[in-house]
């Protein structure tokens, strides 16, 4: 044992603290994501031995192209629920932004490069608004915000567009849903990119360091000098961006888009972030779980999918796997398994 | 049948590193009311608890009406007829004023297990009309006045059939007039039978009602007397007469240059007219019973809350802060009282603890220089000397006293000139305290103006150069170190304020 104790001169104590972690192969391989992978494997065996036309590189690779859109918006709430908190609202953030780009092109003759733009800026103000509230209303829970928030962007797509679609984009603009990029969709190069850069952010810079301390101790941060509510405001913006951008992509691949899009999104969304490991109690959670959780529910959504398995079995196989990943962390093992 | 109804004999209650009740004796008589006093933390709550059944002691006796009792729990106690009124009132302020009184006892139909309001509302009603009050009792709880809430209270405890009273600190947030209407309230319900024990800050309480007197000091039994036999200096000799054994290391400071000037600062509510100035290297002690409005000085101070009127001049110039940001950016830091809530996130390392609020400096562009924040971590850590392993080793797995060493570690990361230390030794073992006053000493020593919030007589008079003591939000006296004695900072602190003219 290292000595890491000694006397001063005046025969005070003085402490030498370590500062650097041992590496521990035991804890490295008691993360979450271990699981998360065997999870994931799991469900391309059981997809393989269902389908042969599953287990196939442009099987696997166009698969992705289907539920990827909402994936972006993943990343965003495992930061809102790291933060306590959760957005209910970015399945109607969705369509209320392709909604207005929608019409801005069609109805308005605004250029599609503009509409696009367009389309962002509204879902990253729908993400403000909700980020506004929550912060201004403390007493308002977000789920109560964002509830409210749900149905008013939903009405407000109505309201534009009355139960109607609208479609004709430019040609380009297809490029967004069904675009390669070296054999390789453009939507999961963009997909890794925005892993990536949420990664460095949530795990490598003040910014992500401040959301944790709130989800751990919003009191104790504020009394830090975090800037809770500022934190907050941005975290549920970029969420609104993030609908904004599933919102490109989804109107892309339908080639038209209606009032109704992206219903349930925000289900799917807070089922990947929570099963990618993002505690619901705050002040935990990992991005690259939520990788591996997008594609888990993606590729088991998928593969039924080609085996016509209606909709609502996938529901519930989602609604099970979800409660088991939040719960199998808590169970509590009796007594006796814990002792030497 | 014993002389007494309710007899505590030789009660110790431990919990892990502390004592909080040492061989405690305690004696009430049938229909008397018995003021139990005692400074904070000499251990009055834990005793009542002990009394309610919410804590089992670990050794003693307690007998009750001369026989021997065990409480298994607090529902035990009420069956046995001891009803207690806590100081911060415990009731459901959405509902009305008879649900409130026979929450967990409500009279229900023997068969059809239906709640009978009309005998309810009338049983209340006779209650508090015997009481002298005429409180509705349909009234919702929340819109009554915390006087007419403690009647309630009182109420309740009568609904119970309770004989043994507790009233801890009834009259703390009472004006004049409403302490004496609970004075008659409290003399007719032991004209009724029951006995009261009354725990009180105020000596006027303890006068006005009281017929005997025990005091409690450091968690022990210090005496029983008549209140006509004991004087108010023999009192307060009990209460604070403890000898200074903690070691106040103070070195000489040369108070130098103003730094702080608060003028009249006043919040609606919390506090009024506060003005003070403090001194580079200098410790200003600010005392006061609990809910005098220390605290809530402080946190303006610090920009946790606004203040209505006032200025505060750092250094000459005026400031107003928004923020603890602002605050820390101005110079000013604060370590809050409630350190596990407001100052530490427990189950984050030490070191990611002291650098939180200093991420700033520990970054360029926003990203986090890892290796840099382990080293500051590491070397204030270790300048406080917190008793740990790593800087990654759990905060909650750290004792008291060095959970508030990381916290104070954490005041270090800035650039400050004023630090706010809200209670900084509250839950700390004696040699932790040391340690921390060895630190503060040290920080005035390098120039730092120090603000102490304490409630601790002998850490006040031990530790600072001047002191500020405040009763019900407002500046009662300012004492310098060498005019300081106890009874004069205990007196400025119970002291009825001459009423002001404004």
């Amino acid at each position: 044992m290292e000595q890491r104790t000694a006397l001063d001169k005046q025969g005070y104590i003085q402490r030498n603290l370590l500062d650097k972690k041992d590496f521990s192969l035991k804890g490295f391989f008691l993360q979450w994501e271990w699981m998360l992978v065997i999870i994931l494997i799991a469900v391309m065996m059981i997809n393989a031995s269902l389908s042969p036309y599953f287990l196939n590189y442009a099987s696997l690779r166009d698969g992705t192209m289907i539920f990827m859109d909402k994936a972006y918006i993943v990343f965003p709430m495992a930061m809102i629920m790291i933060l306590r908190d959760i957005d209910i609202s970015v399945g109607s953030t969705v369509a209320l932004s392709s909604v207005v780009m929608a019409t801005m092109y069609n109805s308005l003759g605004v250029p599609m490069e503009l509409a696009v733009v367009i389309c962002l800026a509204v879902g990253a103000l729908c993400g403000f608004i909700n980020g506004l509230l929550i912060v201004k209303f403390k007493e308002l829970s977000a789920v109560i915000v964002t509830l409210g928030t749900m149905i008013l962007y939903r009405g407000i797509a109505y309201v534009i567009l009355e139960d109607q679609a609208s479609g004709n984009f430019p040609e380009w603009f297809g490029f967004f849903g069904w675009g390669y990029v070296f054999g390789i969709p453009f939507i999961l190069i963009l997909f890794i990119i925005m892993a990536i850069l949420f990664g460095f952010l949530l795990h490598k810079t003040t910014f992500g360091r401040e959301v944790f301390a709130m989800g751990k101790n919003p009191t104790a941060s504020r009394f830090s000098g975090v800037k809770v509510d500022k934190i907050k405001i941005i975290v549920f913006t970029l969420a609104g961006l993030m609908a904004g951008l599933t919102a490109l992509f989804l109107a892309s691949r339908m080639g038209s888009t209606r009032p109704n899009v992206a219903t349930m999104y925000e289900l799917d969304v807070i089922a990947m972030a929570a099963l990618g490991g993002v505690s619901t109690a705050g002040g935990k959670g990992r991005i690259i779980g939520t990788v591996i959780a997008v594609f888990i529910i993606g590729y088991l959504q998928y593969g039924l999918g080609l085996i016509n398995i209606p909709a609502q079995t996938l529901l519930i196989i989602v609604g099970i796997l979800l409660i088991l990943a939040v719960a199998v962390p808590k169970i509590k093992l009796p007594a006796f398994v814990k002792r030497k | 049948m014993s002389e007494y109804v309710l007899e505590l004999r030789g009660i110790t209650k431990k919990f892990p590193g502390v004592k909080a009740l040492d061989n405690v004796h305690f004696k009430l008589k049938a229909g008397e009311i018995h003021a139990l006093m005692g400074e904070n933390g000499a251990g009055k709550s834990t005793f009542i608890k002990v009394i309610t059944g919410v804590h089992a002691p670990n050794e003693g006796e307690m007998f009750l009406y001369g026989e021997k009792v065990q409480f298994a729990n607090p529902k035990d106690a009420q069956n046995k007829g001891i009803a207690a009124i806590y100081q911060h009132v415990t009731n459901y302020p959405d509902l009305s004023v008879t649900e409130n009184i026979f929450m967990g006892h409500e009279k229900v139909h023997k068969t059809t297990k239906r709640l009978r309001w009309k005998e309810m509302h009338a049983e209340a009603k006779a209650i508090l009309q015997d009481l002298g009050s005429s409180i509705d009792p349909k009234t919702e709880m929340g819109s009554l006045s915390v006087a007419q809430q403690q009647i309630v209270e009182i109420a309740k405890a009568i609904s119970t059939k309770a004989k043994i009273i507790i009233m801890d600190e009834p009259t703390a947030a009472l004006t004049a007039r409403e302490s004496e209407e609970l004075y008659k309230i409290t003399e007719r319900l032991r004209d009724q039978g029951a006995s009261i024990i009354f725990i009180s800050h105020r000596f006027e309480d303890m006068y006005r009602l009281a017929s005997q007197v025990t005091v409690f000091r450091d968690s022990r039994y210090i005496g029983s007397w008549g209140v006509n036999e004991i004087t108010n200096d023999q009192l307060i000799v009990a209460m604070v007469g403890r000898e200074i054994t903690q070691v106040y290391p103070h070195k000489k400071n040369k108070a130098g240059e103003k730094l702080l000037e608060v003028k009249n600062l006043g919040k609606m509510g919390y506090y009024a007219d506060i003005s003070f100035t403090l001194n580079k290297g200098e410790i200003l002690g600010l005392t006061g019973l609990v809910g005098a409005g220390r605290t809530e000085v402080c946190q303006s101070l610090f920009g946790i809350t606004t203040y209505d009127n006032g200025e505060v001049y750092l250094k000459g110039q005026k400031i107003r802060v928004r923020n603890p940001k602002e605050a820390m950016n101005l110079g000013i830091g604060y370590l809050p009282e409630d350190r596990q809530l407001q100052g530490l996130v427990l189950d984050w390392g030490i070191g990611r603890n002291i650098t939180l609020p200093a991420l700033k400096d520990l970054s360029s562009k926003g990203w986090l220089n890892e290796k840099k924040e382990a080293s500051l971590a590491k070397k204030l850590a270790e300048k406080v000397n917190v008793k740990a392993n790593s800087i990654f080793d759990l905060v909650s797995s750290l004792s008291g006293g060095n959970q508030q060493k990381v916290a104070v570690a954490k005041l270090l990361t800035a650039d400050l000139e004023i630090i706010i230390l809200d209670e900084p030794t509250k839950g700390v073992d004696v040699g932790a305290k040391s340690a921390i006053y060895e630190i503060i000493n040290n920080l005035a020593a390098q120039g730092y103006g120090i603000i102490m919030i304490s409630s601790e007589m002998p850490e006040i008079l031990g530790m600072s150069d001047r002191i500020v003591v405040m009763r019900e939000g407002r500046i009662t006296k300012v004492i310098d170190k060498k005019e300081a004695t106890q009874e004069v900072i205990l007196e400025a602190a119970m002291s009825e304020i001459k009423e002001q003219v404004v």
